[in-house]
């Protein structure tokens, strides 16, 4: 009981004081970048551990000797890391700095330590030494390429019941947060002459080559630090200094370059078209404190005329059973383990290679302290010189031999090798070891020159693939462009950046580099090691556990592509997306088919180059800023007013008006009242508008609007319907002509952009010859609208310059003149079927006039409205409002508005197809009213309309598109489109609900003051 | 000209030949296919005619004529050659200009790569 | 919410005067009319400005520009384009409401815009104005001097403009 309680004790007391705790017993003295009096403090899975500075999780974890940091995938294998960078396949975990700031699938590798990081494994319970599911370690079969397809056919309802559910639960990878994220993520755009993708050896070459040109230069990598691969070769000589000498000058003489920048933490995630690469900038993860409301990553935009990528090479597993085993590694990252953090991967790590890189890594670690039981090389024969070198340190070379397999479960304690002579493997050898350090050759990164839709070269001598076309201004340097080493990757890089400048006119000299302590290294690439084919599992895709036999299944059952073998087994299909797995997976499948690689093909790959956050792709754009919000300038008073809003477009629109603790029915219907028997007052800024202006304004609008205008006086305002070319209704609006050559008209809050662009779209390109201009006002004018009996009794004690008389300023005008001092553009019109007045207002001045309206209508019980109070009562009118009432099918007939078309007109937009057989066909929904048989019943909006009160399945006939409770009529009404609607006028129709049936009359679709009488008072 | 909202994809660089610059594409709007002319007398039409005009397009696997709008800039519509296949522009045009001739614009593409 | 000096761009809302939508045919005559009308050169390149006594045009389209003037000269340049109306067809819409600037200055003001505007702005000189997209936005900009710009975006867009440029002036204040 007590044991079980001390330990996250241990842990609690470590957060809450921070205090370090002693660094691990696997630093090597004088050897690695890390900050050795810099001492930092985290957790492993609650467990407190030391750390230095500049050290990652996976190097402050094997410095405590630590090497289990993860369950694999889909067998629950014990996993440590396979290499030390980006491309790590085996070392996720997750990161936790809080609520909703846990962090999944996070390389061990890339996470930087900071005082205070809590980390944690995944995919393992309840323990990482004790992991239940570990069982399907055992049960291979179960788990072969393509299981589920076949194992889990039928009953086919299980799939998603059963099957589906406990697969997932048992594989998988790390949990995401179910807290909103708290971090703020921030975006740019960035131009530049030369983005050069990587700083190692090529890039910096590149980065100086075109950085002493005088052209902009834009040099990122995704390390903390710059350097690449010089960071794990410090004996290199570089220009008679040492390679660390050589970074340190060069990155500062870089910095001081005003046309240069650096970013480092920053990975290039997708290349897209013209050259803009996508960024990704990881500001605050490895900061212990990050500074208050500092963006967590940034989005980089980046447009450049030339891409330099030179991202290097990632070194090849090889393939052998047990391949997976905590402390069976890459050799590299065993070699940058040692020199940049310091760390000794194992005491008697023993290497296999099918390339001489490896030797130089076993080197280091030899005399770094380390006793190499053997170097297993699967080639016959190797360079006397390497040899020399392991016999001058005592390491014994065993050529020409295969692994047969591993021991060990927590972490590798031994390797079974043979020789392998003619094809015929030899007999077996026990081989004692804390570590392999394995090297198949290096693999080019071709990531990003793959997005640009790049071809690739498969090259014969170098068993692997090399850039060839790229559509896109990019060039490949170093590594990755199969120019293996220091030296050469130094020549390439001066070589690209210097062409790259020359390329956008600068003078880019290439400088000579003088390398030293280097010899050329070479290879043979081998698919997989031999083996005797028994139970093992010799692993190629790390991250979603298929093995050297899953792709060989694949074949064997008929997958002949490379595409095929990746799907059915899922290699190269994880969150790695193959860096590490997809040229094995081809080797495989290729020898399996008998075929040349290229022939079976490689798999494309696609952004994102690495994981990248959901936060970074939206950045800004949570929260507050999500979305533009646009507000009127009355929505400040109505808020003080204590409204209710509601979404219309972008723009927030009062709804309506509560007082005390009314609900929304009961104010709407108080608005309801007063604006039919007083008078009220609405807000209708967010209504479009435009100013049309020149000789042909009404030519151009008779051209476009189904309404006549040529004959519309100066002074008079007119309804306006307009029609998509295909003759269905697009918007209306009234359109008020305030000059012989000039027109102001209004379109739906919703359309009005659609309208715009509309009109400009005619006017440009089929009617250019029309002296005739567009501009938006929609923002210059605001817009209140006063509507009722008493609303005219209200306006005129502020009006100058007018005379708004029932008979002096009628129905339908407009004019110009001055109300509460400010000049305006007033018509009088309604949408409510009250007398109505729209006094437009110069947007500096809303809030003014609307006070002035306001104080003036107190006498007269002057009421706010909203747009609910707006809906009801224009639908108590029966007008409708495009886009409710209509949906991209309906005609001006269909709509009952015949009446709008002019019948003189030759031409409209839209004419023509009022005559398709379509269009003029019986059977058409038209527009009426509904009065359901019980008043007090308000049907739903959408609600589908039968003839028969009887069981579905039955015909629906129509829609019911508008429903409200109508104060006016003390009952329920509605709008509806109904098959020949208007021929059942009369006829019972019913709406069948899912509890009831509800009958429902048949009206003309005006409810209140047909003649509109009211409009005239 | 008129506010809408944001496009985040904006790899596309276009060449507006009404500014003579080449923008970034959050400026641009696609306009549908080009050198499609409104008819000078509509009611002339038979039905399938008008049909034809209305709905039927190329839906081009390669180049393809279509119309932009440059809306955030100059707000002029123009037209473009653009291959659907590589999203690459042959070449924009302002509106009202002549159809360049393809295999023409073609040989000049393959000659500047 | 009229000034902002939480970063290294001094940010404040320009003051209101008059603004003009100009839309007139290119002839040389009819731009000659038009600048007698104005006050001020008006030039038919795209992006250029010209500016006399408080008065400025920027050429927006083809046949498109913006007129600001300080605000007492809305009446009188209104007045002087109805006088050449009939024999220079045009139009002249005052837009003076629709639009609010604001003034952006500092050296880490490139940076600043750079947040959301997608064009090079390195490749646009002083004296040259531009309609572009910020952030999703249509705006007009206007580079006054090397760290020096004026932003205009239509009235409701705003807010989410100035909230923008000020998160993103803190956020260049952290230096991260």
């Amino acid at each position: 009981m007590s044991d079980i309680a001390a330990e996250p004790e241990i842990g609690l007391a470590f957060r809450e004081t921070g205090a370090p705790v002693a660094d691990g017993a696997f630093r090597v003295a004088r050897r690695g970048r890390v900050e050795r009096t810099r001492r930092v403090g985290f957790t492993f899975d609650g467990k407190p551990y030391g750390a230095l500075g500049g050290d990652t999780v996976a190097s402050a974890l094997l410095a405590n000797g630590v090497h289990l940091m993860g369950r694999s995938f889909k067998y629950h294998r014990p996993r440590g890391i396979l290499s030390a960078g980006s491309e790590d396949a085996n070392a996720l975990i997750g990161t936790s700095r809080g609520p909703g700031r846990f962090e999944p699938n996070t390389r061990a590798t890339m996470q930087e330590v900071f005082d205070g990081l809590a980390a944690e494994s995944q995919n393992r319970w309840p323990s990482l030494g004790f992991d239940i599911g570990a069982i399907n370690d055992a049960i291979p079969h179960l788990f072969a390429a393509g299981f589920y397809y076949k194992t889990f056919k039928w009953p086919r309802p299980f799939w998603h019941h059963v099957y589906e559910p406990v697969i997932r639960a048992a594989a998988g990878l790390g949990r995401a947060p179910h807290e909103a994220d708290p971090d703020s993520y921030t975006a740019r755009y960035h131009h530049t002459d030369i983005l050069v993708v990587g700083a190692g050896p090529a890039g910096l070459a590149a980065a100086l080559a075109a950085g002493r040109s005088g052209a902009r230069v834009l040099l990122v990598d995704e390390h903390s630090e710059m350097g690449g691969s010089l960071l794990s070769m410090p004996e290199i000589g570089i220009d008679a200094r040492g390679a660390w000498s050589f970074l340190a000058e060069t990155l500062a003489e870089l910095a001081s370059l005003p046309n240069v920048r650096l970013l480092p933490r920053t990975t290039a995630f997708g290349y897209f078209h013209q050259n803009m690469v996508a960024l990704a900038e990881r500001l605050t993860d490895h900061l212990a404190s990050p500074p208050d409301g500092a963006p967590r990553e940034r989005l980089w935009r980046v447009r450049a005329r030339e891409v330099v990528l030179a991202q290097g090479a990632i070194e090849k597993p090889l393939v052998f059973d047990g391949n997976d085993r905590p402390a069976v590694m890459l050799a590299s990252a065993a070699r940058t383990m040692l020199n940049r953090y310091g760390v000794l991967v194992g005491e008697h790590p023993a290497v296999v290679t099918s390339h001489d890189s490896a030797y130089a890594t076993a080197f280091e670690l030899a005399d770094a302290g380390a006793t190499i039981p053997v170097i297993i090389d699967a080639r016959p024969t190797v360079e006397p010189v390497l040899l020399d070198e392991a016999a001058r340190r005592g390491i014994a070379v065993a050529t020409g031999h295969t692994v047969l397999g591993t021991e060990g479960r927590m972490r590798v304690s031994g390797l079974k090798i043979a020789p392998v002579t003619g094809g015929t493997i030899g007999a077996a050898r026990a081989i004692h070891c804390d570590a392999v350090l394995m090297s198949g050759g290096w693999t080019p990164s071709l990531h990003l020159f793959s997005h640009t839709k790049a071809s690739l070269v498969w090259d014969e001598d170098l068993k692997t693939f090399l850039p060839g076309q790229s559509p896109e201004a990019c060039v490949t340097a170093g590594g990755g462009a199969g120019h293996w080493g220091i030296a050469a990757a130094l020549e390439d890089g001066a070589r690209a950046g210097a062409t790259a400048a020359a390329k956008v006119g600068h003078l880019g000299r290439v400088h000579d580099f003088s390398v030293e302590g280097e010899r050329v290294e070479t290879g043979a690439t081998i698919a997989a090691l031999p083996s005797r084919g028994t139970r093992g599992k010799a692993f190629v895709d790390h991250q979603n556990d298929v093995t050297a036999k899953d792709v060989r299944l694949a074949v064997r059952e008929g997958m002949r592509s490379i595409e095929h073998v990746k799907r059915y087994t899922t290699t190269g299909m994880a969150t790695d997306q193959g860096k590490t797995s997809n040229i094995n997976a081809l080797l495989i499948a290729a020898e399996a088919l008998g075929k040349s690689p290229p022939e079976v093909g490689l798999t494309t790959f696609r952004p994102p180059y690495t994981p990248t956050t959901f936060g970074t792709f939206a950045n800004h754009h949570a929260g507050a800023t999500f979305e533009v919000t646009r507000k009127t300038p009355i929505n400040g008073w109505a808020e003080a007013q204590g409204a209710v809003f509601e979404p219309v477009a972008l723009w927030r629109r009062a709804r309506y008006f509560p007082r005390g603790n009314e609900t929304m029915r009961e104010a709407v219907a108080r608005e309801c009242r007063a604006t039919r028997e007083a008078v009220g007052l609405f807000d209708a800024s967010t209504l479009g508008k435009i100013e049309v202006v020149g000789p042909d304004a009404a030519e151009f609008l008779n051209r476009l609007y189904t309404n006549p205008f040529l004959k519309l006086a100066p002074g008079r305002c007119r309804y306006g319907v307009l029609l998509g070319e295909d003759g269905f209704i697009r918007d209306d609006g009234v359109i008020a002509r305030i000059a012989e050559d000039r027109f102001h008209v209004t379109t739906t809050t919703g359309g009005a952009p659609r309208v715009l662009t509309m009109m400009e779209d005619y006017l440009q390109t089929e009617w250019p010859d029309l002296k005739v201009w567009l501009t938006s006002t929609t923002e210059e004018w605001a817009t209140v609208a006063l509507n009722g009996p008493l609303a005219r009794a209200v306006l005129a004690p502020l009006v100058k310059g007018l005379d708004i008389a029932a008979d002096a300023f009628p129905h339908m005008s407009v004019a110009e003149c001055k109300v509460a001092g400010v000049p305006v553009r007033l018509c009088r019109m309604s949408f409510t079927g009250e007398l109505g007045f729209e006094v437009n207002v110069p947007a500096r001045h809303a809030l003014a006039v609307w006070e002035a309206i306001w104080t003036a209508g107190q006498p007269h019980g002057i009421t706010p409205y909203g747009t609910e109070t707006m809906h009801v009562l224009r639908a108590e009118k029966g007008f409708i409002i495009v886009g409710q009432e209509t949906d991209g099918t309906v005609t001006p007939d269909d709509a009952g508005l015949a009446w709008a078309i002019g019948k003189t007109k030759r031409d409209f937009v839209g004419m023509r197809s009022l005559a398709r057989p379509d269009l003029v066909a019986t059977g058409r929904k038209q527009l009426v009213g509904l009065l359901t048989r019980d008043p007090a019943t308000v049907l739903e909006e959408g609600a589908q309309l039968v003839e028969e009160d009887a069981r579905p399945p039955v015909p629906m006939i129509g829609h019911v598109t508008s429903s409200y409770w109508s104060e006016t009529l003390g009952r329920s009404i509605a709008l509806a489109l109904v098959k020949d609607g208007r021929a059942r006028i009369g006829e019972t129709l019913y709406l069948p609900m899912p509890d009831t049936t509800i009958a429902a009359e048949v009206v003309a679709p005006v409810f209140y003051d047909p003649d509109g009488a009211r409009f005239h008072l | 000209m008129v506010p809408t909202m944001r496009q985040e994809a904006t790899m596309l660089l276009i060449h507006c030949p009404y500014c003579d610059k080449t923008l970034p594409e959050v400026e641009f709007a696609y306009a549908g296919e080009a050198h499609i002319v409104r008819p000078a007398d509509p009611a002339a039409m038979s039905d399938e005619a008008w049909r034809d005009f209305l709905f039927i397009r190329t839906n081009a696997r390669g180049p393809h004529f279509e119309r932009w709008r440059h809306v955030h800039g100059c707000a002029r519509f123009f037209n473009a050659v653009r291959d659907t296949v590589s999203d690459r522009f042959l070449a924009t045009y302002k509106a009202g200009a002549p159809k360049p001739d393809l295999a023409t614009l073609l040989a000049e593409t393959e000659r500047a790569r | 919410m009229t000034t902002h000096a939480d970063g290294p761009v001094a940010l404040s809302m320009a003051d209101t005067g008059a603004r003009f939508s100009l839309r007139i045919g290119v002839t040389p005559d009819d731009l000659a009319a038009a600048e007698t009308a104005f006050g001020a050169p008006i030039f038919a390149t795209i992006g250029a400005r010209g500016r006399e006594a408080g008065r400025e045009s920027l050429c927006l389209g083809p046949d498109e520009w913006v007129l600001t003037a300080p605000e007492a000269d809305r009446a009188p340049i209104a007045t002087a384009f109805a006088g050449i109306g009939a024999a220079h067809p045009h139009s002249l819409v005052d837009i003076s409401d629709r639009e609010i600037a604001i003034d952006l200055e500092g050296e880490a003001v490139t940076a600043l815009l750079a947040q959301g505007i997608a064009i090079d702005l390195d490749a646009f000189p002083s004296g040259h104005g531009t309609r572009t997209v910020y952030d999703g936005i249509t705006v007009v900009l206007r580079r006054d001097a090397a760290h020096a710009f004026r932003l205009e975006a239509w009235r409701s867009f705003v807010p989410h403009v100035w909230h923008r440029l000020t998160e993103g002036n803190k956020e260049l204040a952290l230096g991260i």
